[in-house]
């Protein structure tokens, strides 16, 4: 089976086949492509538009971009944050995806039931649960109170670190799906081979299993990535307050502020910037993996 | 209509109101109310407006128990005097930000809502809202000009205090300074996450007047504090935080205040002192369905002391008509900014400067503060 799928795989980056044959295809999926252009592109282009004509017409809010402190540091933030976790998912993303794929079934079914789990918990619950936990008075802080490894609770929330922690949590099991896909496809065999030939543990892990889960790596990161750059609740939640992530700047300009313009700006900015992502590692990544079309 | 569908819609709207209540009391186990604040329109109800009859007006609050409150204390005794109106209640919560794109789609919804003397100047300026009518609303019903703007009426009052643990600090802290003062009370503090209110408590934290403002200064004295401060956003994250001994102190708003002095046994304490008292300004959004009859709604809030003092009760909130104060219950005069012996220790805010300034100066405020 690998071996065809790789070859179609290859096929794929060139951009979509445009065969006479498949119009007629084509033509059954256009009512729904129409709806959702009526529906749901359309409201949003006029919304990012916003940004060029509020408060005048003109480009003034992206020069905002070089000249405001605000926005400029909610970007910042923002990067930063998400580039922080999407390095924390994907190691620990890794080390699940590596277990979960040499696992025997049966024990697999039990690790992906796991994984799956937290997906199924609202955010929002999640996002309390950390505060019980993490807060002065919580579970974390006393416990390590009580066994006398610290004298003064940590500051493990209304920080940055409450936020990454928040988060981390949430995209581990994005971070595992695509890795563990790809895992699921290394030909065992080609480890069993790469230690018949003499590598150790090791060198088979670094020569031949970690190359081959690379593609893997790679689309979670993507995907990791661009679902942090975007996280309201969680920051808003654990942060504290003294960290603002673009989404809550956006809604802060819209609803409170009344600067539309500003707010629009900053959404094009983060909606260019994840359609340049995905340009970017689509010419590096196959992207149906992230769509679940690689298991 | 006939009487009876009137009266059975009500009941509706009380038992819809009472289910939030339980709710609310789940939420103060932490959870629910916070996201009821955070994603705004989480308990809304859907307004009852699309029933199709004109002759109702709409209210529109920030959820929790203001549409039981409001719904009792301002609906009830006006659509008593106004055979063939309704008032209803939606909680959806009614930010600047939707008033605007209400107004600005011309299919306005909502005829009263319940804003800030800053966003009624916002709106003001940038004709959204409609200005108060004072031939309708009279004036002489409020204590204080700060309660009755051009663009919004207040019929009642808040007041952002500080609130502090005393089983952390034995020596209680007595006004800004001593939130200033990390020495004498060290600990983390909470400030809204908002520059209004902030910024004044810098200001006399200084010892000088809170008004003009001068932010450069008061921002610089928030910085001193930085390391210190967790930013509250919603009311409920305020209690909260108080409540699990994250902070010493705070400021935080007097309905929260109260509510923490009464269950944690006197463990928390507010005080008066310097308190900003700010009005709960009301504005019609330009374009209102009902047209005059929010007017009148208005005007009938304000003139009513008894209901003023019913909503004091039962959600903290201070009245503004005069003849108020002295009808207030003996166990209740605490916990009433608007009590002469209250309201005396705190500083009126000023709407106007904040409508000037607001949009611009909370936008550097929050640039200070993140990052």
């Amino acid at each position: 089976m690998s071996s065809a799928v790789l070859t179609t795989r290859a096929a794929v980056p060139a951009p979509v086949p445009r065969h006479f044959a498949n119009a007629g295809w084509y033509a059954l999926i256009l009512p729904a492509f129409l709806l959702m252009t009526a529906i749901y592109v359309a409201p949003i282009l006029q919304v990012l538009a916003i940004s060029v004509t509020e408060p005048t017409t003109g480009l003034d809010n992206y020069e905002r971009l070089l000249t405001n402190a605000g926005v400029q540091r909610a970007i910042v933030t923002t990067l930063r944050i998400g580039l922080i976790t999407t390095a924390i998912a994907l190691l620990l993303g890794y080390v699940l995806a590596y277990v979960v794929a040499l696992a025997s079934p049966a024990a697999q079914r039990w690790w992906l039931l796991a994984v799956l789990v937290p997906l199924w918990i609202s955010v929002l619950v999640r996002a309390f649960a950390w505060v019980t936990l993490l807060r002065r008075q919580g579970l974390v802080n006393q416990g390590l109170m009580n066994a006398g490894i610290i004298d003064a609770p940590l500051a493990l929330v209304w920080n940055e670190l409450g936020i990454v922690i928040g988060m981390v949590h949430y995209m581990v099991p994005y971070a595992v799906l695509p890795m563990l896909a790809s895992m699921r496809e290394i030909d065992p065999r080609l480890l069993a081979a790469a230690r018949g030939l003499g590598a150790s543990r090791f060198t088979v892990f670094r020569r031949v299993f970690f190359p081959l889960s690379a593609p893997g790596l790679a689309a979670s990161g993507v995907l990791v990535f661009i679902f942090s750059l975007g996280f309201y609740i969680t920051p808003a939640i654990l942060g504290g307050g003294r960290t603002l992530m673009a989404a809550e700047w956006i809604k802060m300009q819209i609803l409170d502020i009344v600067r539309w313009g500003m707010g629009a700006m900053l959404a094009t900015v983060l909606v260019i910037a994840i359609l340049t992502t995905l340009a970017v590692f689509s010419r590096v990544v196959n992207l149906k993996r992230l769509f679940g079309a690689g298991a | 209509m006939r009487d009876d569908e009137i009266q059975s819609f009500h009941q509706d709207c009380v038992e819809l109101a009472q289910e939030k209540h339980a709710r609310g009391q789940l939420s103060r186990r932490q959870l629910m109310q916070a996201m009821a604040a955070l994603g705004g329109a989480g308990l809304a109800t859907a307004s009852a407006h699309a029933q199709g009859t004109p002759r109702e007006l709409v209210m529109v609050n920030w959820g929790g128990l203001a549409n039981q409150g409001f719904g009792n204390f301002y609906g009830d005794p006006f659509a008593a005097e106004n055979p063939g109106w309704r008032v209803v209640q939606d909680s959806s919560g009614p930010a600047t930000g939707r008033i605007r794109s209400m107004v600005e789609s011309g299919r306005v919804a909502w005829d009263l809502c319940d804003s800030s003397a800053s966003g009624a100047k916002l709106l003001g300026g940038l004709n959204l809202a409609t200005k108060v009518d004072y031939s309708i609303v009279d004036r002489a019903n409020v204590i204080a000009p700060v309660f009755a703007l051009e663009y919004g009426a207040a019929p009642y009052s808040f007041s952002s205090v500080l609130c502090y643990d005393s089983s952390k600090l034995p020596t209680p802290p007595t006004g800004w300074a001593d939130f200033w003062n990390l020495q004498r009370f060290p600990g983390t503090r909470l400030l809204r996450r908002d520059a209004v209110c902030s910024l004044e408590a810098a200001m006399i934290s200084m010892g000088r007047p809170a008004y003009p403002i001068d932010v450069r200064a008061a921002m610089r004295r928030v910085g001193e504090l930085r390391r210190n401060l967790v930013f509250w956003t919603n009311g409920s994250e305020s209690e909260q935080l108080m409540r699990t001994g994250e902070a010493v102190m705070g400021q935080v708003w007097h309905t929260r205040a109260s509510v923490l002095e009464r269950e944690s046994n006197g463990r928390i304490k507010f005080i008066w002192n310097q308190g900003i008292l700010q009005p709960g300004i009301f504005v019609i959004p330009r374009g209102n369905p009902g047209g005059v009859m929010a007017q009148r709604l208005l005007g009938s809030m304000l003139a009513k002391p008894e209901p003023q003092v019913g909503l004091l009760g039962l959600l903290g909130n201070g009245p503004t008509n005069p003849r108020a104060a002295a009808l207030v219950p003996a166990e209740l005069k605490r916990f009433n900014p608007t009590d002469p012996a209250n309201e005396r220790q705190q500083v009126a805010i000023d709407g106007n400067w904040w409508g000037d300034n607001y949009q611009q100066v909370n936008a550097d405020f929050i640039d200070a503060i993140t990052g």
